[in-house]
């Protein structure tokens, strides 16, 4: 019994220990670790750019920046 | 007041429109909703052991006629209640929603999720109730009994496997950062959890090896559980809220992977000055101070991103909640570190500063960004608006000033009582005379907090039954007083 735990926990250190490896070569092969500017926008979208402010509630007629005004993107 | 907003070009993902985000908010509605019910039904329960537990220290003679309500299993069953109860099932509701969000994909098997709620609950229930009636492990953290903790591993596995079908299946563009701590988190936690807990309570190890893997978990379940979770509800929603992207996202992916490089060795910082290998804790000690990287990226990313944007905490409640959080885990990090440090560890081990710490990390920084992110997720998922601006003003005055006082109370009256301890010329009673003070501060600041816990749980129950009139816009701070919000800054 204590053999088949010892064994099982073993192979969970190496199988996620690995799994940690393999997501972080993955990551590098699939150019995760590229162009980390464009990845910081991938949460925004068309319609909820950048330089909009969010706080606001996704209802049928509540598209739009916030209640109080737009928010504006000084640049 | 026209908006003027500049149109950046389109990014790798594809653009996801307002109808398409509506739904995929919708999907998740049924699973974050048990998550995060529970996770409110459980803080209330949690709430009131701990003040129990709190009262306790003051008056230690209270209830104590009964065994189950004795401080040695009220205390756990505070721990428990809010470590499994409350923070991990609003870990696992924002969680899910973010998942469906970061995915671009609505969810899929919620019948999956409503199993793992169900299992989870259970074994909470079963657990809570098995530490009361004397079923108690006695090991920090793991105190649930086998029969509770099976059922908590059979929802973390399922979620577990939810989240690896959820990533297989999704949209093409850019795995954003917050989604590397929400599969480390969901990956590798149902491991340490079952490991521990096979090495501790069904098939346990002799001896001191027990205090490494009790620790090695204990300081896991927060860095490799609610830490990351805590970091990418924080990367996800103070862009998000204030729309502008983080500062430094480079820095924002060398925080995950230091942190997944370097928290995993923090336990044996526990046990400085315990009976392990001198090797064992040293490695730790040094793992803790090179916390300071992923720590202090993420410091400098939010408050970066924030900067010049502060005035925007005057209206949004999200992120006055989350950026609170993002603070105190800046706060508790750097704090741990200093712990670890052989020197400071002498005065602080064994005294209220590390309650202090503890409640600076799972309270001020975790549960803040918690309630902060379901402030923003709530509202989208069931359709309606927060009902009332003031309940959440009160909401994190209360809990913000409760919290507060409380970790300064704790971290003076454990620093004196840290040095009393040390003073061969004091007894250990007398040394407790110094904390006396502090502790009834503590229970003080617990009846803000318990207070500011039923503001949330009111408000929530009437989001839930949809109280009032249908609002357009959202339940902002200060809406009323006709002020500008202050232009966002790039």
């Amino acid at each position: 019994m204590n053999a088949i735990v010892y064994i099982l926990l073993a192979a969970g250190l190496i199988f996620f220990g690995g799994s940690t490896l393999a997501a972080f070569y993955w990551a590098a092969k699939t150019g995760q670790f590229r162009n980390l500017e464009d990845g910081s926008k991938s949460i925004f979208d068309a319609d909820e750019p950048v330089g909009t402010a969010t706080d606001a509630f996704a209802d049928k007629n509540a598209d739009r920046p916030l209640r109080r005004g737009a928010i504006a993107l000084k640049s | 007041m026209s908006a003027t907003t500049t149109a950046h070009s389109s990014t790798a993902a594809p653009a996801m429109d307002k109808a398409e985000r509506a739904r995929i908010d919708e999907s998740t509605r049924v699973p974050v909703l048990l998550f995060f019910g529970s996770a409110v039904f459980w803080l209330l329960v949690g709430t009131l052991f701990a003040l129990l537990a709190s009262f306790k220290m003051n008056a230690p003679h209270l209830l104590d006629q009964w065994g189950w309500l004795t401080f040695g299993r009220v205390r756990p069953a505070h721990l428990n209640a809010v470590a499994y109860g409350w923070a991990s099932s609003a870990a696992i509701g924002t969680s899910l929603w973010l998942m469906a969000r970061l995915c671009r994909t609505p969810l899929r098997h919620s019948k999956l999720l409503i199993c793992a709620a169900i299992f989870w609950n259970i074994g909470v229930l079963l657990g809570i109730f098995g530490i009361l009636s004397g079923d108690s492990r006695s090991i920090e953290w793991l105190e649930f009994p086998n029969y509770a903790s099976l059922m908590l591993f059979v929802a973390f596995g399922l979620i577990a496997v939810w989240a690896v079908i959820m990533f297989r299946f999704r949209q093409p563009g850019h795995v954003y950062v917050s989604q590397w701590y929400l599969l480390a988190a969901f990956i590798w936690f149902p491991w340490l959890y079952s490991t521990a807990n096979i090495l501790l309570n069904f098939e346990p190890i002799q001896g001191g090896a027990q205090g490494a893997v009790n620790w090695w978990y204990g300081h896991n379940a927060l860095g490799l559980w609610f830490t990351p979770i805590g970091l990418a509800a924080a990367y996800y929603f103070i862009p998000k809220v204030l729309g502008r992207p983080i500062h430094s996202y480079y820095l924002s992916i060398l925080g995950f992977w230091s942190l997944a490089l370097f928290y995993s060795w923090n336990g044996m910082h526990h046990l400085i000055g315990g009976p392990f290998p001198a090797w064992m804790v040293s490695a730790s000690v040094v793992a803790s101070i090179m916390m300071f990287i992923p720590v202090i990226t993420t410091a400098i990313n939010h408050h970066m991103t924030v900067r010049g944007n502060f005035g925007a905490l005057k209206w949004s409640p999200t992120l006055r909640f989350t950026v609170f959080g993002a603070m105190c885990y800046t706060l508790a990090s750097v704090q741990g570190s200093f712990m670890a440090i052989p020197l400071l560890n002498k005065i602080t081990h064994f005294t209220h500063y590390t309650v202090g710490h503890a409640h600076l990390g799972l309270y001020a920084f975790f549960t803040m960004i918690m309630f902060g992110s379901m402030y923003y997720i709530m509202p989208r998922v069931v359709g309606w608006e927060w009902p009332s601006a003031r309940l959440i003003r009160w909401h994190f005055w209360l809990v913000a000033i409760g919290i507060g006082v409380m970790v300064v109370a704790l971290t003076i009256g454990g620093i004196l009582q840290g040095l009393a301890l040390l003073d061969p010329g004091i007894t250990f009673m007398a040394s407790l005379d110094y904390t006396k003070p502090w502790l009834f501060l503590r229970s003080g600041s617990g009846i803000l907090l318990t207070a500011g816990h039923i503001v949330f749980a009111t408000s929530f129950t009437l989001l839930l039954l949809k109280a009032g009139t249908r609002r357009e816009g959202p339940t902002l701070f200060g809406t009323d007083q006709g002020r500008e919000p202050e232009p966002i800054a790039p």
